[in-house]
């Protein structure tokens, strides 16, 4: 026999109460853990692949547009850009790199992205089997395109038309995977990348359909080795840009906003944008579970208060076969602190369920998971906060125990 | 052994008890009797050191405890005072078991399992022990507490009322039983009560 044993058998004997209380505790916690958690892996998730762009150049639209869907991969390509006036851009002395990318196929939903060599390496993510793409019509493919299609290297497929899967079928050129990339946690891992050339011969071979295969093949050049493509009257979807040092920041975007017929967008801002508009919703769902976790205190509060003044005649019955006032008190605390304790481990519990689930939902739709489940720092404040409230809301109501009068209670029933 | 001299108490200075002085040695028995409002309850609270009087003595194996501390009392009274009320209560979330079991634990004593069964055996109730108090009868319940008050083996019985809601059958058996069972410990039972029935067990009487 132990004071935990009887707190137990107290919580055991109020089942419905036990559980409101826990249930409204594992509510608040798990929302706010899966706040954390979900914010600090897709805060994680951008960041990375943020790594080193310092200006995106697409055709004019949302910015925003133009850094999600070049970036990160997740939303549209506002339009085409002409190769040429990317090119241009080299020729300024405050630019490092110009990446160019070129989308609008995708097999099964994972987009194939025509670009230079300089992307990878800008991510720095070796090829794990196999070798580079080095000619046109061959890819690279992510590692979890690979894990999910089942490509392997040497298969051949057609793309789609379009960025989801449901996009006409280019049938008559295939494409042939040469390479599947080491896994790296950035955008490449879902990514079928091949060259500038690939995307142009797709698209070309379907506007000409009715000219002959041979012309076809005819286009694709020896000079295809360049690793800076250079062909006038193409187009890409969009270039990222390194600048040489931030005095880029200042001129280039605005020359390129008024002087051309691109515009240019800083990963920087615009994400900082992203999280101020997600923030708010964020905000609201953290004040909505701490008032979650308020009423989960009141609760604990209320079914001890209401329990003691049932037990008033067990408490005096203690007292007077030998237990302490402060004994008595320890064990109501502790009826209070192992509901915290059962509503955060659930609240945590909850949380990583939350986080699987909604990883699911963001692997089909984004091809980004989210799959991190260790505990983080802030949750143990968050344990701390939780043992907080659960101490003070039975504590309150426990005092009582100091005032009771034995003899009284006793002899009242 | 328990007795008392010139004990006073005042809830309020309109209602005020002065008690007739006790006497019951070990393996005695004393039966207190009196109608409601004479103060049946208060002498028994203050003989079980739950109210401390305004005047007069206690003795408790011939110690006094008028100068105790709370605490001291609070031990005193867990080590060597048993006490039963006119209606048995428990907690309620425990078993029968851990019911006797808590007097052991709260007088800082040793769990004696074997002892909650070899008195479970005696006071027949050995087939409830898993239970929970509230699925047992009255007179089963009062057996139960009956138990309870023997557990650490006090000097003193104290039983509030203990039959008063007992048909004829359970009142003598839980009597008998009582008598039988303080003997054994060789402690002094106290008996309050109104209940005429038990006039004839008890040699020794005191009129409130």
């Amino acid at each position: 026999m132990n004071l935990f044993k009887i707190s137990i058998a107290n919580l055991l004997e109020k089942k419905l109460n036990s559980f409101l209380s826990a249930l409204l505790l594992t509510l608040g916690i798990g929302m706010i853990s899966l706040l954390l958690l979900l914010n600090k892996q897709l805060d994680e998730q951008f960041r990375r692949n943020l790594k080193g762009i310092d200006m995106v150049v697409g055709a004019k639209g949302s910015p925003l547009q133009v850094i999600l869907s070049s970036i990160y991969q997740i939303d549209a390509p506002t339009g085409n850009i002409p190769l040429a006036e990317v090119n241009a851009l080299r020729r300024n002395p405050f630019v490092k790199t110009v990446i160019p990318l070129s989308m609008g196929d995708n097999y099964h939903g994972f987009r194939i992205v025509g670009t230079t060599p300089k992307y990878v390496e800008h991510f720095n993510v070796k090829v794990a089997q196999g070798h580079m793409h080095n000619a046109s019509m061959e890819v690279t493919i992510g590692s979890k395109v690979a894990r999910q299609s089942q490509l392997k290297i040497g298969d051949e497929f057609s793309g789609s038309h379009g960025l989801d899967s449901e996009g006409e079928k280019h049938v008559e050129k295939k494409y042939k995977v040469t390479g599947i990339f080491e896994p790296s946690g950035t955008v490449v891992d879902q990514l079928i990348i091949t060259r500038l050339s690939s995307v142009w011969d797709i698209h070309e071979h379907a506007e000409h359909a009715e000219e002959n295969v041979a012309e076809v093949a005819h286009t694709e050049l020896p000079g295809h080795a360049d690793p800076e493509p250079d062909e006038e009257g193409k187009d890409v979807t969009s270039a990222l840009i390194q600048f040489r040092n931030p005095m880029g920041l200042m001129t280039i975007p605005r020359q390129i906003n008024e002087n051309t017929s691109m515009q240019a967008a800083l990963p920087s801002i615009e994400i900082n944008r992203l999280f101020s508009l997600l923030g708010v919703g964020i905000e609201t769902l953290r004040t909505l579970a701490l008032i979650i976790i308020s009423i989960a205190g009141v609760s604990v509060f209320i079914s001890l208060y209401n329990s003691l003044k049932d037990r008033k005649y067990e408490m005096a019955l203690m007292l007077s076969m030998g237990a302490t006032r402060s004994r008595l008190f320890l064990m109501l605390l502790i009826e209070g602190l192992l509901l915290a304790v059962i509503g955060f481990f659930t609240g945590i519990i909850a949380a990583r369920i939350g986080l699987w689930v909604f990883s699911k939902a963001a692997e089909e739709d984004f091809h980004y998971s989210l799959q991190k489940f260790a505990i983080l720092p802030e949750e143990i404040y968050l344990f701390f906060g939780a043992i907080a409230i659960g101490a003070v809301a039975a504590a309150l109501p426990s005092l009582g125990i100091y005032r009771l009068n034995i003899s009284r209670t006793l002899a009242e029933e | 052994m328990i007795s008392s001299s010139q004990l006073q108490f005042a809830y309020s200075p309109q209602k005020k008890f002065s008690f007739p002085d006790i006497q019951c040695n070990d393996k005695e028995t004393l039966l207190i009797l009196g109608q409601s409002g004479k103060g049946k309850t208060t002498l028994l609270h203050l003989l079980a050191l739950l109210l401390t009087p305004e005047s007069g003595e206690i003795l408790i194996s011939g110690k006094p405890v008028r100068n105790l501390s709370p605490r001291e009392v609070t031990a005193v009274r867990a080590r060597h005072i048993g006490i039963i009320y006119q209606r048995p209560h428990f907690v309620s979330s425990l078993s029968v078991l851990d019911n006797i079991l808590l007097s052991n634990f709260l007088a800082d004593q040793k769990e004696d399992r074997h002892k909650v069964k070899h008195l479970a055996a005696q006071l027949g109730f050995s087939d409830h022990l898993a239970k929970k108090p509230s699925r047992l009868s009255q007179g089963e319940q009062q057996r139960v507490s009956i138990a309870r008050a023997l557990m650490n083996n006090p000097s003193v019985i104290l039983a509030d009322e203990p039959t008063s809601n007992l048909d004829d059958d359970n009142c003598h058996r839980v009597i008998g039983l009582l008598k039988n069972q303080s003997a054994s410990i060789g402690a002094s039972l106290v008996v309050v009560t109104h209940d005429q029935r038990l006039k004839d067990e008890f040699p020794n009487q005191v009129f409130l």
